[in-house]
């Protein structure tokens, strides 16, 4: 949701438009990255529900996939999964 | 005299002279850019640098409240705020004057109304400027720490006896730092002595007070007669500045400063920080041959109008630079003064006016220099080619969005901290309610980070208005018969809800308006930098109750929000956590369900970890959250239409002390303070056990 103003029919007054999709890009955010072990994985959902950005989605087969442009790194993925199936890897530098 | 020095930013100057000049008592409330200013006092009186009594109030309105009382009763006061803060103290701004309360006040500019702008401009010191006020704008660090004592000394003497504010430009000021010179306190002590107030509010000392009340027939006198103590003010601030010359070594020319007006054809009228900048362009103007000269607006009011009108007589052009605009006249606000000052006598200078740097745009040297190419051509001409100039800039730096498709209410990609919880409780919000929502959002970080990424209407409220607005929008569309077809909910923070919003809650709770009150509480003002609020827990360490050698975190407990509400017999109240999602859902719908039934106020308190001003590791957001609730320090409950019931229940408590253990603001936690912590707790649970055996609430 970013300003437009450009779409306004009114003289100076500025819009927020829920027409526009994406935030931003956070990727270089982080330090660690959480990787999931899809052998481990039973599809519980659980990091889907608690990761703060929304970067973690249902893939095709029901199991979680990041979408590492969104993820900041903060863990609580790894933290909760009962599975112990998310492993926090550092970033190459 | 020589004199320590420190590379201080413009805040921690005002500070020091606030500390130097023993202020006395020191009201309190958050605001960015002004925040730090208080952060840095709470830390000078935790530590026993500064005996003042501080007091957190719950909003601006209060804190210019508790200023004016202070200050009557005979305390030496000091207060800071700026932009929506200062705009919400405005009716007790107006107070202060008639009482004759010495108050000083910093503003640290920051643009009124269009809220996310957090830079500088003079919008919100503009509509306080004729109130009776004195207001003081400066230019440096150094002048921050000096006019703070000087305007105590200005301010106090009884042939003034009006309140103060020093207006420092957010930013530019208030966050850089510069070489600031420390005068010794004693020495401070012999030059600024204790306040005196002539008829302090004590009975044991006057029997005679200040009074605001007077016959209609005496409005125009007793204005009259303000008038004239503004006048009598100039001559004050002449001998202020010239007697803090000779004991500190520094003055600055008392309402204004001329910069190479020797000789000048043209001159720029500046104010605040701009004028540091001013004099790099005049320079290079000199440089180049240009007779221009700076005059600096060191008091807007009173208005230096013979400085202004002795110097317009020996120039050919004036260009006024304004970083505020007076809607409706055309152009800025100085530039209306300058004109006025001149317009009743025999001068005839043609004035422009630049308006730059609004919402704290820079003011770079070369956009000045060009004012000031302009300015003299109008010298040599005679005549203006434009009167008012809008110096505009095209916007730069903003990245495009990643496009991105989801079913969910919300996009990824926030500006929110690694770890943050809010968005876990806000998506949880949306997800239940579902697209067809209006978002209510009082100031907090959320509507920061998050206000950019949903996919539903979300609007910016006034801090202590949030339920208003709700309600606005609630009966508007109620009327167009709507009122089942769209939620209204807000996203508010725990200061928005406890502090300065209860008023407009309770209001609302009270007129039964079908609205969801979302209360995401992560125990602080975080917005603004980790400041105490009225949730936040006993002995939590905060920017504004720090840990020292006299303080030891927050001294009091919690409100109780669950019991304020219930005594407003609204259908449905609940606490909830970020770590209980499906519990948190079930009460999201059950909230749904209650407003879209027209039943009245559904209220939501969502507890929400936040590891950066709690300090814990980020990882652990939601176990934070898990260990509230299994250790009772926030118990999971609902009152649904009077019936009481715990929501999540441990068979046996978790002592609290694993709960605060991983979060740095309990640090310096004893054990001994830890045991009180756990007696509240636990006389706390055994009120809620005995309130769900009883079921109903008596007086629902």
């Amino acid at each position: 949701m970013i300003m437009v103003q450009d779409r306004s029919v009114i003289k100076g007054l500025v819009l927020n438009d829920i027409a526009n999709k994406g935030g931003k890009y956070v990727a270089n955010w982080r330090v660690y990255k959480p990787e999931i072990d899809l052998d481990k994985c039973v599809a519980c959902g659980l990091c889907i529900s608690y990761c703060p950005e929304a970067a973690i989605n249902r893939s095709g087969d029901k199991k979680p996939e990041i979408d590492y442009r969104f993820c900041k790194g903060c863990g609580i993925c790894a933290y909760e999964c009962p599975q112990k199936a998310i492993d926090m890897k550092q970033e190459e530098a | 005299m020589p004199q320590d020095f420190d590379v201080i930013p413009g805040n921690k100057a005002i500070a020091h002279g606030v500390r130097l000049a023993r202020v006395e008592v020191v009201p309190a409330y958050p605001i960015t850019p002004q925040t730090t200013i208080i952060e840095y006092i709470a830390d000078f009186v935790a530590n026993g640098e500064l005996d003042a009594e501080y007091v957190h109030t719950e909003g601006e309105h209060s804190c210019m409240a508790v200023a004016v009382g202070a200050s009557m009763a005979g305390a030496r006061t000091f207060t800071a705020t700026c932009s929506q803060g200062l705009a919400y103290m405005h009716e007790v701004v107006a107070q202060a004057t008639n009482y004759r309360t010495p108050i000083v006040m910093a503003i640290a500019n920051r643009t009124l109304g269009w809220y996310w702008s957090l830079g500088p401009d003079y919008s919100d010191i503009m509509p306080e400027m004729n109130l009776g006020w004195l207001v003081n704008f400066v230019e440096t660090n150094q002048e921050c720490l000096d006019m703070t004592l000087m305007n105590y000394k200005i301010a106090e003497d009884y042939r003034v006896l009006l309140p103060t504010m020093i207006s420092l430009d957010g930013f530019y000021l208030s966050y850089s730092q510069e070489r600031v010179y420390m005068p010794e306190i004693e020495a401070v002590d012999e030059w600024l002595p204790p306040y005196k107030a002539p008829y302090p509010v004590d009975p044991t000392i006057s029997k005679a007070w200040p009074s605001a009340g007077i016959p209609f027939q005496l409005h125009t006198t007793y204005r009259r007669l303000h008038e004239e103590v503004m006048e009598d003010a100039k001559k004050v601030i002449a001998e202020v500045d010239r007697s803090f010359g000779e004991t500190f070594g520094r003055s600055y020319g008392g309402l204004v400063e001329k910069y190479r007006t020797e000789n000048a054809d043209s001159v720029l009228v500046t104010m605040g920080s701009m004028t540091t900048a001013a004099r790099r362009a005049v320079d290079k103007l000199r440089k180049e041959g240009e007779k221009i000269g700076l005059l600096k607006l060191r008091y807007m009011r009173p208005f230096p109008n013979e400085e202004l009108i002795e110097l317009a007589g020996q120039v050919d052009s004036i260009g006024v630079l304004d970083r505020a605009v007076l809607h409706g006249t055309g152009g800025g606000m100085a530039f209306q003064d300058v004109k006025a000052a001149l317009y009743n006598t025999d001068i005839k200078v043609p004035v422009m006016n630049f308006v730059t740097g609004l919402g704290g745009e820079d003011i770079p040297i070369d956009d000045i220099y060009v004012m000031g190419k302009k300015v003299v051509k109008a010298a040599k001409s005679g005549k203006l080619e434009k009167e008012v100039n809008y110096v505009e800039h095209p916007m730069t730096g903003m990245a495009p969005p990643v496009e991105f498709e989801s079913e969910s209410c919300m996009h990824p990609g926030s500006d929110g901290c690694a770890g943050c919880g809010a968005s876990i409780i806000v998506r949880t919000l949306l997800d239940t309610l579902g697209p067809d929502t209006v978002v209510i959002n009082p100031p907090n970080c959320s509507g920061v980070n998050y206000g950019g990424v949903v996919k539903v209407p979300w609007i910016l409220a006034n801090f202590a208005a949030g339920a208003a607005y709700e309600t606005g929008v609630y009966r508007a569309l109620r009327k167009k018969g709507k009122a089942d077809k769209v939620y209204v909910t807000s996203y508010a923070g725990d200061g928005g809800t406890a502090d300065i919003g209860l008023q407009s809650i309770s209001g609302a709770a009270e007129r039964g308006e079908s609205i969801i009150w979302l209360c995401y509480d992560n125990e602080a003002y975080m917005n603004t930098g980790i400041q105490r609020s009225g949730t936040t827990p006993l002995f939590s360490s905060t920017s504004s109750t720090p840990a020292g050698s006299v303080w030891k975190g927050k001294p009091t407990r919690r409100k109780n929000l669950l019991m304020i509400m219930a005594a407003h017999r609204i259908p449905y109240i609940a606490t909830a956590s970020l770590a209980y999602i499906p519990d948190l859902k079930r009460k999201i719908k059950k909230a749904a369900e209650v407003t879209r039934a027209g039943e009245g106020m559904a209220f939501l308190h969502v507890h929400q970890p936040c590891c950066t001003g709690w300090y814990f590791e980020p990882e652990q957001t939601v176990e934070i959250g898990r260990l509230a609730v299994q250790s009772g320090a926030f118990p999971v409950v609902e009152i649904d239409h009077g019936q009481f019931k715990i929501s999540v229940k441990p068979k046996e408590l978790k002592p609290v002390k694993e709960y605060l253990a991983p979060q740095r603001r309990f640090r310096h936690v004893s054990d001994e303070m830890v045991e009180v912590i756990q007696g509240h707790i636990n006389n706390d649970w055994a009120a809620l056990l005995k309130m769900e055996k009883e079921g109903k609430l008596d007086w629902y």
